[in-house]
């Protein structure tokens, strides 16, 4: 099973400068900074949850833009029930791309509580449709590609594996730098 | 006009362009409303702190968004309300049914009530009772501006009444 890191730069490189970028707390929000996004990104150091119901705000204001949410799976298990908001919105603009490694990276490594959790049959139980597992970041720009033509709201499901010895970059930017910054 | 068409008139005027709720039996008038707007979009959401969320990203995607919710669902928010709303100061405008006041003819609703406003108070956010004998629309769009202007949470609170 891959790392996060060689996914976060195959998005990194297919992401447009019209497209927008939300990412929850923890290792992506930590290493966006250091790689060369090219769209506007809100990365967030913490507010579990928030970052599929902010993008949604975003995609439904901003139809003209392709969203991209990131999510982890521990928080989403917090808050599976945003996956129906998103399915009722029905957002034509919005991609999920869900990080599956089974732990709460950023507040340590401790385990998800150890339920067999089918994410993407959640998402399909929950209404939406498009739903991919992408198990190579080979595949990604193509999954993205389909989820970006779709025009329908996607969740694009990545298993990754948790490495508690990978050196993640600390939080480099202030909240208000990243609010200030971030402009469509 | 009913005060529920008043207060949707003063989301039109302050710019606002959706309203994400859960609703209770006040807010879901006010939201029927709102469904009847040309210029609002009703976003149905399933826990109170999606519609801050998504309040939020209408807001930094250069629009108004507002949260329509109960305030059961605005004593959920305590942690959206400090992780995201507070620590990225982004505008958010709430109209809260005040339930459990002396208004509410509901018993159960009262434990909610008796908290409601020190918790407002506790938490620091700015807040106001609307006043249906005065301009319910003007209450709105000074609560939309206040958000906008201080780039905080502002907090609208409604009772069964005002929607008369």
């Amino acid at each position: 099973m891959t790392g996060r890191k060689p996914f976060l730069d195959a998005l990194v490189a297919w992401l447009r400068p019209d497209d927008v970028l939300i990412s929850c707390l923890g290792a992506n929000a930590r290493w966006l900074p250091h790689l060369p996004v090219r769209s506007p990104v809100f990365a967030m150091c913490d507010s579990m949850s928030a970052a599929i119901p902010l993008a949604l705000g975003v995609a439904l204001t901003r139809p003209d833009r392709h969203v991209i949410a990131l999510e982890g799976d521990g928080s989403l298990l917090m808050s599976p029930n945003v996956l129906a908001t998103v399915a009722a919105a029905r957002p034509a603009n919005l991609t999920t791309i869900l990080w599956v490694n089974g732990h709460y990276e950023s507040s340590g490594g401790q385990s998800l509580p150890p339920a067999p959790v089918d994410w993407p049959a959640l998402a399909r139980a929950a209404g939406i449709a498009r739903v991919e597992t992408v198990t190579e970041p080979g595949a990604l720009a193509q999954a993205l590609d389909g989820a970006r033509a779709a025009r329908e709201p996607t969740v694009l499901v990545l298993p990754i594996a948790f490495d508690p010895a990978e050196e993640i970059p600390p939080y480099s930017e202030r909240p208000e730098e990243i609010t200030a910054r971030f402009r469509l | 006009m009913t005060g529920a068409g008043r207060i949707v008139a003063g989301l039109e005027s302050a710019g606002v362009t959706l309203a994400a709720s859960v609703p209770d039996t006040w807010i879901g008038k006010l939201m029927a409303e709102v469904r009847r707007s040309p210029h609002l979009r009703a976003v149905d959401v399933a826990r109170e702190e999606e519609a801050v969320a998504v309040a939020c990203g209408v807001n930094l995607a250069g629009g108004r968004g507002a949260v329509l919710i109960q305030n059961a669902g605005l004593l959920n928010c305590g942690g959206i309300l400090g992780g995201l709303v507070a620590l990225y100061r982004l505008p958010c405008f709430f109209i809260v049914s005040l339930r459990g006041d002396a208004r509410d003819p509901i018993f159960y609703h009262q434990p909610k009530g008796k908290v409601t406003e020190a918790t407002l108070k506790a938490w620091g956010l700015a807040y106001a009772l609307a006043d249906r004998s005065g301009d319910l629309a003007a209450q709105v769009r000074t609560g939309v501006e206040a958000a906008a202007a201080a780039r905080a949470p502002y907090v609208l609170l409604i009772s069964g009444e005002d929607l008369a």
